[in-house]
């Protein structure tokens, strides 16, 4: 599903991920577990190639980092769900016009597939009658309800999550939490990055600490071929 | 195309209605001013067109000239050259005597000294200087013809004015074309970089290039489609005014107005692709 194969960013002089190395099934959940500056974002970022790796191989589903053009990299980002701590609504549209734009962006659906679609998604995060509500009319928590609707609308084989309970009060963020554990046992590879170990622990996935770039804890969960250091398969 | 993109291209327009205007407003002055010579250059040319009508070459015809030779010989010009007319001794001095107007001058002149000629309306593609005078030339080498005129320094001139307005057309067309495409361009980079968060967010969804741009492109060439219209109701007042001032000016005729507006429309999707082309590469990432 998702691995990185030595994988190295560099920002500059500073090292954001430093050789990392690691493997998620199909529908596994994984959470990385850091401090700010661990690399977590970087992670994310070279999942969704955002960026791409100063060396090393990352490889999600059937895409590979490299050589990807713009339109196989926007093909790779819909077979993923993405939520952030900082939800990233668009405020100028409505909770239902926001979810909708993922649909279409997917581009495989008929016109007449978005309102039940959408309407499916919303029920399923809780947000039923909200539809019509701008971001700016919605309680954090409902934010970010509203965001996960709009990354499992699609169905992602993956849903990423980086920090999603980061700007939540205690109660939504275990709500949030309870409803990500959900979409995960009902099938959804679950990827999440977090500062809080709390939040690390309570979804029950297999967790890997990063720190200074590096993984320093947890089961990196590596195929027999991947064990070996890159230099010894070359 | 989908509804959609339109419905986000009218979302676009009207949450930047500020930059959008201002767009229009430096669009409509620049076509408008493009325009204005579109439409002198029209006038001209319909001038020009009716001047060039009445342009026409004279071959005199020797005196010994019998009238089966001068059929012979009007045939062969009518087959080469265009309609061909024959003038006579007696009707060219009645032509002569209408144009002078004053029996006592003509008196003076004595008996009739004008010979018969054949008159040419020459055909469109000889209506020039060059192919006029290499006419002028062969006709002048059948027996029959005593001398040919054409007026060559005339035909040259008229020749210059209108090659001139052509030239003249050219350059400020591709003046006004960089001027539309250089505000456009600028202005849906400005409409991409203010929309940059919508922009990121939907690249983060997986959304194409294509996807994102349409909109954009679709805007561009609504607002370049509004500027044109409007450059064309400020040259219609002009059209109007001059026309109260100077008597029959003739107005574009429709298919120069719709080209003008489809040139303006491609002008606008030129410049939205090479603006979105640039821009998306810095903020879709």
């Amino acid at each position: 599903m998702i691995t990185f194969e030595h994988v190295t960013r560099r920002h500059g002089e500073r090292v954001a991920l430093d050789s990392v190395s690691w493997h998620m099934d199909e529908g596994e959940c994984v959470v990385f577990l850091g401090h700010s500056g661990a690399g977590k974002t970087s992670l994310l970022r070279l999942i969704t190639h955002e960026v791409r790796p100063s060396s090393g191989l990352v490889t999600v589903g059937t895409f590979r980092s490299g050589r990807i053009s713009r339109s196989q990299r926007a093909l790779l980002r819909r077979t993923l769900g993405i939520v952030y701590e900082d939800f990233r609504l668009l405020p100028d549209r409505t909770i239902f016009e926001n979810i909708a734009l993922a649909v279409r962006i997917m581009g495989k659906f008929a016109v007449e597939d978005v309102v039940p679609r959408v309407t499916h998604a919303l029920h399923e995060v809780g947000l039923d009658g909200k539809q019509n509500a701008f971001p700016a009319e919605l309680s954090g928590g409902e934010k970010q309800r509203a965001a996960i609707a709009r990354a499992i609308v699609n169905r992602p084989a993956v849903l990423l999550a980086d920090e999603p309970t980061g700007a939540l009060e205690k109660k939504s963020a275990d709500d949030i939490l309870a409803l990500l554990s959900r979409i995960h046992r009902e099938g959804a590879a679950l990827l999440l990055v977090t500062t809080n170990p709390a939040v690390a622990h309570a979804l029950g996935g297999r967790v890997l600490t990063l720190e200074d770039g590096r993984i320093v804890a947890g089961d990196p969960h590596l195929p027999e071929d991947m064990a070996l250091p890159s230099t010894a398969r070359a | 195309m989908h509804v959609f993109f339109f419905r986000e291209a009218w979302r676009s327009f009207t949450h930047h209605r500020g930059l959008a205007s201002t767009a229009i407003l430096a669009l409509t002055a620049a076509l408008a001013l493009s325009g204005l010579f579109v439409l002198l250059a029209h006038n001209a040319r319909v001038g020009l067109e009716k001047v060039g009508d009445r342009r026409e070459m004279v071959v005199y015809l020797n005196d010994g000239v019998t009238p089966a030779q001068r059929e012979m010989l009007m045939q062969r010009l009518g087959e080469l050259y265009g309609t061909v007319a024959y003038v006579g001794k007696d009707e060219a001095w009645k032509e002569f005597s209408e144009q002078i107007g004053d029996p006592g001058m003509l008196e003076s002149v004595g008996a009739n000294p004008l010979p018969a000629s054949l008159r040419i309306k020459l055909r469109p593609e000889l209506l020039n200087y060059e192919e006029m005078e290499k006419a002028s030339q062969q006709v002048s080498q059948f027996p029959e013809v005593e001398d040919v005129r054409y007026g060559g320094d005339w035909v040259r001139r008229l020749d210059e004015i209108k090659n001139g307005l052509v030239r003249g057309a050219i350059t400020v067309g591709v003046v006004v074309a960089l001027a539309v495409v250089f505000v456009l361009y600028n202005t849906i980079r400005l409409t991409v970089l203010a929309r940059r968060p919508q922009v990121e967010i939907m690249s983060r969804l997986g959304a194409s290039d294509r996807f994102i741009a349409t909109p954009f492109v679709i805007e561009a060439m609504l607002e370049a489609l509004i500027a044109g219209t409007l450059a064309l109701g400020l040259v219609f007042l002009f059209h109007q005014a001059m026309a109260a001032q100077i008597g029959y000016v003739s107005f574009l005729p429709w298919t120069w107005a719709a080209l003008f507006l489809g040139a303006v429309v491609v002008l606008g999707w030129l410049a939205a692709m090479l603006a979105l082309t640039r821009v998306l590469r810095s903020v879709g990432a």
